[in-house]
């Protein structure tokens, strides 16, 4: 769970829940590890009783809190893995240490894992700025020192592509339950050519959410939350004049960030292109599979740049100097400080809403997923459909862990790396990285238990909203997830490039500028070998 | 030898023909290790041989050991003499190994097709990508943004004059306004462009935005139009930077002697005139190496517009260096970028000279 969504729901508990939970964990800690181990498995009561670690209210969870849930998770690993099988193996882990999460977590999770296989694991803690950086150059320059990595998976095709990843044993896919993952994380994605390279840790999708005091019976938006990005355009030009009910200043209505934000900008363009072009009958809809040719330029993203054009031509339409506004600013100055009424985001902002000193919208902020279209673009067809069209994106998939081919070749040391790995994706051990602090999102259907949840002390409404448009767009048929080709980010740095000149107005159309996209695309795709990238592409979608 | 070199002799050098050329030897042998060794790991990374390096440190020990023998054999053969070379010798093979070697291997790079996603590798590519800079507007944009950049220069350097002349006054609080005028240059530019780009110029909460709602300006907003952005960060900068002109200039006024402005007075030269014909003239070498000093800082501008705009609205804010960190971190593309900035640092070279012949030519304090 991200540290956002915890403090939300944290705040959200009541005083007799806490006492539960504080309850529940002294007795817990009272009883020597064993007899804890004995007693929650024995009672097949496991999920519970992590959830009570440290227990929902009663602050951050800390090292020991880790080890004691990486302790009480290990039942799995012990049907595969003999005690001290693994004694004399090192292993080096490459993560990230953003918020003090993702690695410190890893560690106590995996210091009983250790203490039980005799294996050894050494860090090495990236933070995300200086992450693809050191990925890319080891890539690059062969010098990959890292057995165990934590990974995005848009980088699948850096790694999985060049034959850098060790395929996952069968032991493993049983071990962490994959069958339970959501449908967008299920094969293609983690697969290359078929093989299985990944251990899902988190899940990550980009959610509609908005202001209710805005819609409803008499409200300046209209009496409808908008379903399509043609609503939501419409409601963002009537509300041009109008006064925000909460904050009593000007009322706006979506908030496109028209700044680039190093290449993460450009998911939010594609919300609403996903709409349009994300076809149900067709998996790509950034490339030509066969030629790598950019779609970018097709009339179905034409119209959701259009869009943007058009809202930016309509004085007040957005607050001003929106030109500068990145996707941060959109959701944390804007949307949260009460400005605008629409807005795509990761799942933090609902919690944020509610927790955020600076927030003023707390109460009147609600969830759905990414806006769909009453028209949508047939690629294959070359065409427009009249047929309404839905496609939440996963802007970036989630996070990993992977196993590097160093280990291929040493059997032990193979095991021991995906014992590793298979643990950290546990499917118990993951659900209390949901419930709490992780850096990781729910990414298996069954964190959206709500029972588990509201059991564990948690305020069953919130979760349900908050949850609810989560769980519906990972697994909605229609899901928009990017290539997993090598440099993807590349792509999307460049158009937002050259979607900052187009909102400028440099360029003369919404056509001219996402034809300069496509030519600086299929520059980049030369650049870094169209053949490969069409093999890899096609590797991606599982073709 | 002459008398002038023999006054720094301490002790006679009677050198052996033996010892010179145990000294040439240690040279050559010293030489000869570092090319074999360089060789072999050549032929290994081409994949003609195969020596079971892993590493390119054999090269570097059997650089350091040469360098350390031609230190050495200094002394071994030219005794007294080579001893003084040691003054000189290592600090400059310092900098031939941090500089002139770097430069060579950038240049190799700056000729290659090197996208750190390409699965093939750094490839040659000739001039290619010299013909993708002379076609690709971004660069020119930022190009032509440098120039308008570099122009601020002449309103900083005159801002920055009147404040040094200020503070040269006998004014009160004198000593209080040299540190006060000092502080934003202290600050990091990160710094300064979060706290007034990204917080005191917000749109809607900012005070300086309130500051100018309240002064009835609609819609403030200081980052929308492109002349607007530019000349934001201009003044950003500037404001970053005038202390280091005005610190450089003040110190250069403190240095003309009392007399020459005494005289000046009782020649019935007083203010503007006497600023014009004797304090300005006397100024000018100060004044020139304070603005060369100024645009070499200018010409590296990045920081500031990386975090407030991302070289926008539109580009109108790029500068060459933050579009090539773009270029080069958001985009992996190793062989463009430094393409961009190696043709950058040839601008500059050639810039700078320019600048600097036609200052010392028409610098000169008049007289």
């Amino acid at each position: 769970m991200r540290l956002e969504h915890y403090n939300a729901l944290m705040a959200r508990m009541s005083r007799r829940r806490m006492l539960q939970g504080a309850t529940a964990l002294g007795a817990l800690a009272a009883l020597p590890t064993t007899a804890r181990m004995a007693a929650a498995e024995a009672h097949g009561n496991l999920r519970a009783e992590i959830l009570k670690i440290p227990g929902v209210g009663m602050g951050s969870p800390t090292d020991a809190h880790w080890q004691q849930v990486g302790e009480l998770c290990l039942g799995a690993t012990k049907a595969n893995v003999a005690e001290g099988e693994f004694a004399g193996v090192e292993l080096t882990f490459m993560g990230l240490n953003n918020q003090n999460l993702h690695n410190f977590l890893f560690r106590g999770f995996l210091a009983p894992w250790e203490r039980y296989t005799g294996a050894k694991i050494n860090w090495i803690d990236l933070a995300q700025a200086d992450y693809n950086a050191r990925l890319q150059q080891s890539i690059a320059t062969g010098t990959v020192d890292f057995d165990i990595l934590e990974m995005g998976a848009p980088f699948e095709g850096d790694t999985a592509g060049k034959g850098l990843l060790d395929e996952m044993p069968d032991w493993v896919a049983a071990q962490i339950d994959e069958g339970d993952l959501v449908g967008y994380l299920q094969p293609p994605v983690g697969t290359w050519d078929g093989k299985k390279y990944r251990v899902t840790i988190d899940g990550d999708c980009h959610t509609f959410a908005y202001r209710k005091d805005y819609f409803g019976e008499g409200g300046i938006g209209g009496a409808e939350v908008p379903k399509t990005w043609q609503e939501v355009n419409a409601v963002s030009k009537a509300l041009v004049g109008q006064t925000d009910p909460l904050t009593g200043l000007p009322a706006h209505g979506y908030l496109d960030p028209l700044k680039g934000w190093g290449g993460f900008g450009f998911y939010f363009i594609a919300n609403r292109a996903t709409a349009y072009v994300k076809h149900p009958e067709d998996p790509a809809w950034l490339f030509d599979p066969d030629t790598m040719k950019p779609r970018v330029n097709n009339p179905g993203w034409v119209q959701a740049i259009q869009d943007v054009m058009d809202l930016v031509a309509t004085p007040g339409a957005y607050p001003s100097d929106q030109i500068n506004a990145d996707p941060g600013t959109t959701a944390f100055s804007q949307f949260l400080a009460g400005t605008g009424s629409m807005l795509m985001w990761w799942g933090d902002v609902g919690s944020s809403a509610r927790t955020s000193d600076t927030s003023v919208v707390g109460d009147v902020v609600g969830f759905g997923i990414n806006p769909g279209s009453d028209r949508r673009y047939n690629s294959a067809a070359g065409a427009w459909e009249e047929t309404a069209n839905e496609a939440p994106l996963m802007a970036y998939i989630g996070w990993g862990v992977y196993v590097t081919s160093r280990v291929s070749g040493d059997e032990k040391k193979r095991k021991a790396a995906w014992s590793a790995a298979a643990h950290l994706g546990g499917k118990d051990l993951s659900l209390w990285t949901a419930a709490y602090p992780s850096g990781f999102q729910p990414y298996r259907n069954s964190h959206f238990q709500y029972d588990e949840w509201e059991a564990a002390g948690y305020d069953r409404d919130f979760v349900e909203d908050y949850l609810g448009s989560n769980a519906d767009s990972y697994n909605h048929p229609n899901a928009a997830i990017e290539p997993r080709i090598p440099g993807i980010f590349q792509y999307y740095s460049v158009a937002e490039d050259e979607l900052a000149k187009g909102f400028a107005g440099q360029y003369a159309s919404a056509q001219e500028t996402a034809d300069a996209i496509a030519a600086a695309w299929e520059r980049i795709t030369d650049e870094i070998g169209r053949d490969s990238q069409i093999a890899l592409y096609k590797a991606s979608l599982g073709m | 030898m002459s008398s002038a070199e023999q006054l720094h002799v301490v002790t006679s050098d009677e050198i052996s023909p033996a010892r010179i050329r145990l000294g040439r030897l240690m040279i050559w042998a010293s030489a000869a290790l570092l090319a074999l060794v360089a060789l072999a790991q050549v032929a290994q990374s081409t994949g003609r041989a195969e020596f079971g390096f892993t590493t390119w440190r054999p090269t570097l020990y059997a650089y350091c050991l040469w360098a350390t023998a031609l230190c050495w054999a200094q002394v071994v053969i030219r005794g007294e003499r080579g001893k003084r070379t040691l003054f000189v010798l290592p600090a400059a093979l310092f900098v031939v190994s941090l500089t002139v070697f770097p430069l060579l291997f950038g240049l190799v790079i700056a000729f290659s097709s090197w996208n750190l996603s390409n699965p093939a590798g750094r490839s040659f590519n000739g001039a290619a990508n010299l013909v993708q800079m002379w076609n690709d507007p971004f660069y020119w944009n930022a190009l032509g943004n440098m120039v308008w950049y570099v122009l601020a220069i002449v309103a900083e350097y005159a801002i920055a004059f009147s404040l040094a002349l200020l503070l040269n006054a006998q004014i009160r609080a004198r000593k209080f306004f040299r540190v006060a005028f000092l502080l934003p240059l202290m600050l990091s530019p990160v710094a300064v462009s979060w706290m007034i780009g990204k917080s005191m110029l917000e749109a809607r909460f900012g005070p300086i935005s309130r500051l100018a709602r309240w002064l009835g300006v609609d819609n403030p907003a200081f980052f929308e139009t492109a002349w607007m952005a530019k000349t934001t960060i201009m003044v950003m900068d500037a404001w970053t930077f005038i202390p280091f002109m005005m610190i450089m200039l003040l110190a250069g006024l403190q240095a003309i002697p009392k007399e020459l402005t005494e005289a000046a007075k009782v020649d019935g030269a007083r203010g503007w005139k006497a600023f014009w014909e004797v304090t300005f003239p006397l100024m000018l070498p100060v004044s020139v190496t304070a603005i060369l000093i100024r645009i070499i800082f200018k010409l590296k501008l990045a920081d500031v517009v990386i975090n407030v705009t991302s070289g926008g609205p539109g580009g109108a804010t790029d500068t060459v260096t933050s579009f090539i960190f773009r270029e080069y971190r958001e985009r992996s593309n190793v062989g463009y970028g430094t393409m961009l900035a190696m043709v950058y640092l040839v601008l500059i070279v050639i810039f700078m000279t320019v600048l600097m012949k036609w200052a010392a030519r028409y610098a000169r304090p008049r007289t």
